[in-house]
């Protein structure tokens, strides 16, 4: 498949308003503007279009839930907040594509009936702030965003909103509270944001990625889009291959793109003289899938077949030199960090979990500490208010699953038995 | 009242729309714990211990959030519900202190109570717990005038954080931090300052948030009886409970340990004012009156008996000509106090000008979109005495407007003043011109009836010491109109007696036969005087509480979650609970022990 959201990232100038206007830039919202906003919904419900954000929730349905008979106004709140491990491609295209996010928005903003677009960047984007500043400058100058849009007639307003650096802050009832100016904690649901969001109205969360997609949706029609990919998996995608892998990047591909092939072809498989060990497919929370477990479409649905999920499509590709106990205490670090706190089990779990994976990983656990992990996963998973639970309880349950015998090893030799090479370099320098 | 029926534990419920299953489960007498929930807050789902399983839902739920709908079916009591309230209540604890010992909150706390009752037996934990400002009671810091803070048993259910948000309206407590390291702090630690900060206490499930006044002063167990009663120290009337510490004879310190707040939706909701709680140190002060006090001839006021001082009083009275007697009355006066001054007024021929009704009015420096507005007016019975037909008038600011009475005495016009004033001290508001004018002779005979020695009374001739409004039954109308009893917990102090009864007394020396034994006939004759207004139909029927002494001290706790314990907690600590107790035996009043 042709690259179509990433195509021309290449070109140095590929972010200006120029360069875009010369490769069908704002052709998607054109069409839009001619077209009756429930006909778009339709639309994006027909291509099979789903979030991008990690749910893989279908964005046509989102869009239908919106409320649109209240008086009230809507938003579209765009999710830049981009901060799961493992994940960085919402970057590449606000930094290199940016007016197509725009015209994303703007195609969103019209088929809610809002008048206003939201994109909350996450706190670190300093540079992406300020490309998608001066290029949305440039929209509004030439009358792409603002009053009066392409001459319709109709107003629209994008604000660009850098957060303060929480990666709670992308979950998308906390990421309405923050730009309420609260704490970047989660709303109980329902209600939904798409009944009652940001100040409490109607309000429409969806990744970059997701409202990328809108302008070639607009251009070449629902069924194009939908038969790029399989059933209901339709459209490109952008996948982020990191780890021991010999090209790390983003790739676009559809979703008929086999894990492997993604691996071993597009990536440049795994780095020379080493065996892959371990992949976790949709960043950083969600199981991991083992070496025999890759040869499925990159699918959201056949990624959940295999008991993992495609999330946000960030591939953490792991070889033998992993440890696994270390690497599920990295990542019970980030998540124990990164908690929220307002909820019981997570705020107080989190750091619990990690206490027990650092002593595992000391070489000073237990051989009851493994059932203690699992009781105290098991009281997270399913327990916590917002999905921030279910992914901080996956790295301890998914690699005891697979790799007990590793936890075993270090509890029996005190010490790490994987024949860790970067260990050498001291722990400092890799983990943080 | 439209109603839903759903199933909890295989009881068919029936429940008011648009209410949770957590509320559904309380009214029912259905055990489900829950520490974020208020009944007077917002929803936040946080705590996550109120988790309940219902049928098509994948996950649990939390109660406190998901609306009762037809035909629900919820388990409280299904193993997966139990394990992870269980877990929750883990969580809780791997880094709360368990300094229940040295807590105030100890014997009254949901943390200990729910944690008894679906908690696990044993902790996991193997680590330090999580440490903020010191441990033990070091812990305790400084949150403003009124309260202290120990951040290690903060369970951060944010009751606090909403209370000054929702309620208070100006929100100064947040959480700082996150995760892990969350921890409940105001701006630049400068503590709470609200007028309405004591509600914290009462909000906070665990002993997090103590009141400076309350600390280490008693045990709800030495705290055997609770009187529910209402605070008069402004026209709002907020319902309160009275808590009496069980004391010998020789111990020394006060009775009365806290006054809090008792759910009255219509009038204070769960919440009274700071005034209310922390002002009432008056009662048992050194100001109060002990006996009756008459002016000797070279001008010094000497201790004397009731005899002595109610003769000597109508004697002056007579000398002055019984006509000439004026009142100034303080706004704390009770309807039936009211009453009997109206009718020895006119037994004396008091004409109708020769009576003002007088009271403290302040504006309460509060947010200006505060939920819970303390009034100007000091006094909780300005709308009784208008409704009685006294003299009450108001400049727009909420003062009284006593200055054609003023005047009367200022000129000398007045021979005999009688000043009756059962308030705090200031609330009958300026009445030093009443001093001046005895001073300067201008006027001849002065008499203080009231319960403190004030500078009034000390310029008085005759003072006679009568009874706050925590030591008689008295009625008082709010400043809704609603008719409300304060009931008697405590004797007055020394020979200090209830006022009906010195005014009894008084015009039984004038040759006026009030004909009253107690003040409950006083109480129906003024019923049957305001027959005709409405609002007093019930005045007749009020019911007075008399101290409770509870069977188990439970039953007494908290109030403004008395509710909950008289439903929920009757098998609570040290009991472990089993299974759910038959509803027929839960009572939903506690049976009332009178007091000898
Ligand atoms: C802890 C947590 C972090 C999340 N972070 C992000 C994020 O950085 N970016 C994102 O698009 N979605 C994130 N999500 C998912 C959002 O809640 C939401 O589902 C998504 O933005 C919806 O957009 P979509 O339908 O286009 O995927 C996160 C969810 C959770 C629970
Ligand atoms: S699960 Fe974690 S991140 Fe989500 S609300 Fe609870 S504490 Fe916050
Ligand atoms: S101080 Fe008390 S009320 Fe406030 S969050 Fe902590 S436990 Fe809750
Ligand atoms: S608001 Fe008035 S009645 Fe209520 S507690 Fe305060 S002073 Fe008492
Ligand atoms: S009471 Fe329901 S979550 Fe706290």
């Amino acid at each position: 498949m042709e690259p179509i959201l990433t195509r021309y990232i290449q070109e140095s100038n590929s972010y200006t308003l120029d360069f875009f206007l010369k490769h069908e830039g704002y052709q998607g919202l054109r069409k839009a503007l001619a077209t009756q906003p429930n006909d778009i919904i339709e639309m994006v419900k027909a291509s099979g279009l789903r979030g991008r954000g990690g749910a893989g929730f279908p964005t046509g349905m989102k869009f239908q839930f919106v409320d649109k008979k209240t008086p009230k106004p809507k938003y579209i709140a765009c999710n830049a907040d981009e901060s799961e491990p493992g994940t960085f491609k919402d970057h590449v295209l606000m930094e290199r594509n940016p007016h197509l996010l725009f015209e994303g928005c703007l195609i969103g903003c019209w088929a809610i009936g809002a008048k206003m677009a939201y994109i909350y960047i996450r706190g670190e984007f300093y540079h992406v702030q300020k490309v998608l500043e001066s290029e949305l400058a440039k929209a509004y100058a030439q009358g792409y965003a603002g009053r009066n849009v392409m001459g319709s007639g109709w107003d629209c307003d994008i604000v660009i909103h850098r957060g303060a650096g929480a990666y709670e802050a992308g979950e998308e009832t906390a990421l309405i509270e923050s730009l309420e100016g609260k704490r970047a904690q989660p709303r109980i649901k329902p209600p939904f944001p798409a009944v009652q969001g940001l100040y409490d109205c109607p309000t429409a969360v969806n990744n970059v990625e997701t409202l990328c997609n809108l302008p070639c949706i607009m251009i070449n029609g629902a069924e194009w889009f939908a038969k790029l990919g399989p059933e209901k998996n339709g459209g490109p995608k952008l996948y982020c291959i990191s780890g021991h892998v010999k090209k790390p990047g983003v790739y676009e591909a559809s979703m008929n793109t086999t894990i492997k092939e993604l691996i071993f072809d597009r990536a440049g498989g795994i780095r020379e003289g080493h065996q892959l060990k371990a992949v976790i497919p949709g960043g950083s929370s969600v199981p991991i899938l083992l070496p025999d477990q890759l040869d499925i479409p990159a699918s959201f649905d056949s990624v959940q077949k295999a008991g993992s999920m495609l999330g946000s499509a960030g591939m953490i590709v792991m070889d033998e030199t992993t440890c696994m106990v270390w690497a599920a205490m990295n990542l019970m670090h980030f998540y124990k960090h990164e908690s929220c706190g307002k909820c019981t089990p997570c705020r107080e779990g989190g750091d619990w979990l990690w206490k027990i994976l650092a002593r595992i990983e000391r070489g000073e656990g237990q051989m009851r500490d493994l059932e203690l992990l699992t009781s105290i996963s098991n009281n997270i998973a399913g327990k916590t208010l917002c999905a921030f639970g279910d992914a901080e309880a996956t790295p301890p349950l998914t690699t005891l699953k697979h790799f007990r015998g590793e936890y075993e090893a270090h509890i029996r030799e005190g010490r790490c038995t994987v024949p860790a090479d970067w260990r050498a370099k001291g722990v400092a320098e890799v983990a943080h | 009242m439209e109603t839903v029926t759903l199933t909890i534990d295989g009881r068919q419920v029936t429940v008011e729309k648009g209410k949770t299953v957590l509320q559904g489960a309380i009214e029912h007498g259905i055990k489900v714990p829950y520490y974020c929930y208020h009944p007077g807050l917002e929803i936040d789902g946080s705590c996550r211990v109120c988790l309940v399983k219902i049928e098509k839902m994948p996950k649990l739920q939390t109660s406190c959030s998901t609306l009762v709908a037809e035909g629900m079916v919820v388990s409280t009591e299904a193993p997966d519900v139990v394990e992870a309230r269980a877990s929750v209540l883990e969580f809780l604890l791997i880094n709360h202190p368990l300094d229940c010992p040295v807590c105030d909150k100890g014997g009254e706390c949901p943390l200990q109570d729910f944690a008894y009752s679906f908690g696990p037996n044993e902790s996991r934990m193997e680590f330090p717990r999580r440490v903020f400002d010191g441990e033990g009671v070091k812990a305790d810091v400084d949150f403003g005038p009124t309260l202290m803070l120990n951040r290690n048993r903060c369970i951060l259910c944010t009751r606090c954080v909403r209370f000054m948000k929702e309620v208070d309206g100006d929100a100064q407590i947040n959480i700082v931090d996150r995760g892990y390291g969350s921890e409940i702090a105001t701006f630049q630690d400068e503590g709470v300052h609200s007028l309405i900060s004591g509600n914290l206490m009462d909000v906070c499930p665990v002993g997090a948030i103590t009141t400076k006044d309350y600390r280490f002063k008693s045990r709800p167990w030495d705290n055997p009886e609770a009187i529910d009663t209402i605070c008069t120290f402004c026209e709002r009337g907020c319902n309160t409970t009275a808590w009496l510490r069980a004391k010998p004879e020789w111990a020394k310190g006060a009775l009365l340990v806290r006054t809090t707040p008792r759910l009255n939706p219509d009038v204070n909701g769960y919440w009274m004012c700071d005034i209310g709680r922390f002002d009432y140190h008056w009662i048992e002060g050194d100001d109060r009156l002990h006996r009756p006090l008459v002016k000797m001839e070279a001008g010094l006021q000497q201790p004397a008996d009731w005899r002595e001082a109610t003769a000597k009083a109508a004697d002056r009275i007579t000398a002055a000509g019984t006509g000439s007697l004026r009142f100034l009355i303080s706004a704390h006066a009770s309807l039936e106090e009211l009453f009997l001054i109206g009718r020895l007024g006119s037994a004396l021929g008091t004409p109708e000008d020769g009576v003002a009704i007088s009271w403290r009015a302040r504006e309460k420096p509060q947010p200006a979109d505060t939920k819970f507005k303390v009034p100007p007016i000091d006094a909780p019975n300005v709308n009784g005495a208008r409704d009685m037909g006294f003299p009450v008038k108001a400049s727009s600011d909420g003062r009284p407007d006593i200055s054609a009475f003023r005047q009367q005495v200022e000129q000398g016009r007045v021979k005999a003043l009688f000043v009756f004033d059962p308030g705090p001290p200031g609330s009958i508001g300026d009445v030093s011109w009443v001093s001046q004018a005895r001073a300067s002779g201008k006027l001849a005979l002065l008499i203080v009836q009231g319960a403190l020695i004030t500078d009034l009374a000390r310029a008085a001739d005759i003072v006679l010491p009568g009874a706050s409004s925590f030591e008689k039954d008295a009625t008082y109308v709010n400043y809704q109109g609603r008719v409300q009893a304060a009931s008697r917990a405590l004797p007055a102090p020394g020979d200090a007696q209830e006022d009906w009864q010195i005014f009894v007394n008084l015009g039984l020396a004038l040759g006026i036969t009030l004909g009253y034994t107690d003040s409950a006939h006083v109480r129906a004759d003024v019923a049957a005087a305001m027959s005709s207004n409405a609002a007093y139909a019930g005045l007749a029927d009020l019911a007075f509480a008399r101290p409770v002494t509870a069977q188990h001290w439970l039953q007494a706790s908290n109030p403004s979650e008395r509710w909950k314990w008289d439903v929920m907690f009757q098998d609570l600590p040290p009991v472990k609970f089993a299974g759910r107790p038959d509803p027929s035996s839960i009572p939903t009043v506690i049976p009332l022990t009178e007091r000898d």
